[in-house]
């Protein structure tokens, strides 16, 4: 039996797929794109350029279908949906990445726990009512949520307050609902932001920060030696700035009793910057000029005792001031009284 | 945007919302402007080229002053960024083609990328020998299918300029990265080639010699039956046809440039899938299924395990249960096993 006949006619109707080229042909399926590396032929460039051009494209495209049709594929109702890779070239980007939002609180602790959201089932919009067997809005016009305020009859229990209004209720409800997720979602966009942006944004941190830095600092020069031979402890800062001046021990005299004198008069100058004891206080008092209830006080207010007293014992008086110390004290703060 | 825009309205945040960027990207939208005076030819070509790119392509209807190309420190060139810049944040849109046609530089055409709101890189050709689509008898593709593209010649893998102008097209036409397709959707396909490479061409220094033209067909395929799953493909010229020869063009910022090659980190279900790296064993047969090859390591047939191995007595065959005796010579292996253990 002579086949080769058969075959030859077969042949002739199906076309081959092969594609010959010198270098193979750099298929990106990603892209559905192909570069053909093989260069151009002049001669047939030069004797035809359409039919050159159109052969060239042909070889191309069919490396590419080549290479198209052998990727793995879904059936999908309108034909054979092919799955393609990932492209090969790189090609730059329209916009910068995103930036990776923090979880919110609620994502945090589904994904501690485990748990995965109804993904694939969204909240209908319409929701079935046996009451009326129809499809009712969740929300929107004529909505579910707010039938309970808008129906003209409600059922109240017997036990109910008679001032209690079911259209109030149960529209405070709703917004009560409103405003949490309200408040959840700016808890949310903070908690995103507060992560996101560096300390530098937050002012009372900064300002907290360097109280402590300037105390520290503080009590570190506050030894004998100006903290100068002090060990210094793991991960302290180096002390920035600590720097003291000697004058000269040769210089003129009348300078240094200018001195001597300027500092005794800034300490004698105002009462609140320097600290005094019970002794030399009354020096001052005994400068005062007030009346017997007035007292001077060492800020340098005038406090006025009578008034004071009246204010403090609501009118009873200073006796009954002393009566009300007394039980206190036996009683001591809680009121209960000393244990023995 | 000159100031943030506040959305007023779910409709308008939905919108900025969809401005974002995104780890995957859409397709860019591509903004087709006139300049100053342009002229049948390029009238035409930027009429097809929209054709071929819609629905992401916007046209512009009135003339503008635009001049891409002119220096930064002119009032002209700075002008023309910000309009560029402009235009692209109102619309969204990422690629420019600028029509424009001057005597020094007859049917200009230019093609501009952005990255982030600024201006990425531009090249500038001259059309020539344009054939419309109207005058190419036969039927075209329809409008919104994703075009097959085939670049030809060895320039396109070594020649910086080429290799720039094919970024170009690619990022105009196919930039889009997409999951799946229909096999039966694969309606054109556009053929980007050069003339022969001349001798001289260097592609290394900037060489006085002129680069070779860039002819771009598009044809439309067909699907002939073939012996296997594959049909093979004919073409038909359809469509606008042109010659480009390169004239200006300039390069991206290599700081702008890196950030906008950005990869988003492979996340590990990715990994897993074997994106990361190459997928070895696996293979599509002609079926289309995808198979995979499994590599047991290798046993040591000596130290086989074949006392619990019922099915290799002698007398398995010949008594009916084979699940009973398997199942009672068990539990009197177990139950000596336990005697044993007691005492």
């Amino acid at each position: 039996m002579d086949v080769s006949n058969i075959l030859a006619d077969h042949a002739e109707k199906i076309k081959s797929t092969e594609v010959e080229t010198d270098t193979p042909l750099d298929v990106d399926a990603g892209f559905l794109t192909v570069t053909d590396p093989n260069p151009i032929d002049g001669e047939s460039y030069e004797s035809s350029l359409e039919t050159h051009l159109l052969s060239l494209a042909r070889t191309g495209t069919q490396a590419l279908l080549n290479a198209l049709f052998s990727l793995p594929t879904t059936s999908s109702p309108d034909g054979p949906l092919a799955q393609l890779p990932a492209p090969t070239t790189q090609l730059p980007r329209t916009k910068p990445l995103p930036k990776i939002k923090p979880l919110t609180k609620w994502e945090q602790f589904a994904k501690a726990k485990g748990i995965q959201g109804k993904s694939k089932e969204k909240r209908e919009k319409k929701v079935w009512d046996e009451e009326r067997q129809e499809w009712i809005n969740r929300w929107g016009k004529d909505a579910k949520n707010k039938q309970v305020e808008e129906q003209w009859i409600t059922e109240v229990p017997m036990n109910a307050d008679i001032d209690f209004d079911p259209r109030k209720a149960a529209r405070d409800e709703r917004k009560a609902r409103v405003t949490k997720n309200q408040k959840q979602h700016e808890a949310n966009a903070a908690r995103a932001q507060k992560t996101g942006s560096s300390a530098s944004s937050n002012p009372e941190r900064e300002a907290h920060k360097k109280d402590l830095e300037r105390t520290l600092a503080m009590s570190r020069t506050s030894t004998a030696s100006m903290g100068k031979f002090d060990r210094k402890l793991e991960g302290e800062k180096k002390m920035k700035g600590i720097k003291r001046k000697f004058d000269p021990t040769e210089g003129s005299v009348s300078a240094e009793s200018k001195a001597a004198l300027d500092l005794l008069s800034k300490m004698n100058s105002d009462a609140r910057k320097t600290r005094m004891t019970e002794a030399q206080r009354p020096s001052k008092k005994s400068r005062t000029s007030h009346g017997g209830n007035e007292v001077e006080d060492p800020e340098g207010k005038v406090l006025n005792v009578r008034k004071a007293v009246r204010f403090a014992s609501k009118g009873r008086g200073g006796a009954a001031l002393g009566r009300e110390r007394e039980k206190a004290g036996k009683l001591g703060k809680s009121g209960k009284g000393k244990r023995r | 945007m000159l100031r943030t825009v506040k959305p007023k309205n779910a409709r308008s945040k939905r919108a900025m919302e969809a401005r974002q960027p995104k780890e995957v990207e859409d397709a860019r939208i591509a903004i087709f402007v006139k300049g100053t005076k342009t002229g049948e030819v390029l009238n035409g070509v930027m009429k097809d080229m929209m054709a071929l790119k819609r629905p992401d392509a916007i046209s512009f209807s009135k003339k503008n002053v635009i001049h891409p190309l002119d220096a930064q420190n002119t009032a002209s060139g700075s002008s023309s960024m910000s309009s560029l810049e402009f235009w692209s944040s109102k619309n969204d849109a990422s690629m420019f083609v600028i029509g424009q046609t001057s005597k020094k530089r007859p049917n200009d055409l230019t093609f501009v990328r952005m990255f982030d709101g600024k201006v990425l890189d531009i090249v500038e050709a001259g059309v020539e020998n344009y054939v419309s689509m109207e005058s190419v008898p036969g039927s075209k593709s329809t409008p919104g299918h994703k075009p097959l593209m085939h670049f030809a010649s060895e320039l396109f893998d070594t020649h910086p300029r080429f290799i720039q102008l094919k970024s170009m097209l690619m990022s105009l036409f196919n930039g889009e990265v997409v999951e799946s397709i229909y096999l039966k959707g694969l309606e054109h396909v556009i053929s980007v080639s050069l003339a022969p490479t001349p001798a001289t061409l260097n592609t290394t220094t900037e060489s006085a010699t002129p680069l070779p033209k860039v002819h771009i067909r598009t044809y439309t395929t067909r699907l002939l039956a073939s012996g296997s799953r594959i049909p093979r493909v004919e073409l038909t010229p359809m469509g606008p046809s042109m010659d480009l020869v390169l004239r200006r063009h300039t390069n991206p910022d290599p700081e702008l440039l890196k950030q906008a090659m950005r990869r988003p980190k492979l996340k590990k279900t990715d990994v897993e899938k074997g994106l990361g790296k190459k997928r070895k064993n696996l293979d599509v047969d002609e079926m289309g299924d995808l198979r995979g090859r499994v590599h047991v390591g290798k046993q040591d047939l000596s130290r086989l395990q074949t006392r619990k191995m019922k099915g290799l007595k002698a007398g398995a065959f010949e008594d009916g249960g084979d699940d009973g005796a398997g199942d009672s010579g068990s539990d009197d292996d177990e139950a000596s096993n336990k005697k044993r253990k007691l005492s």
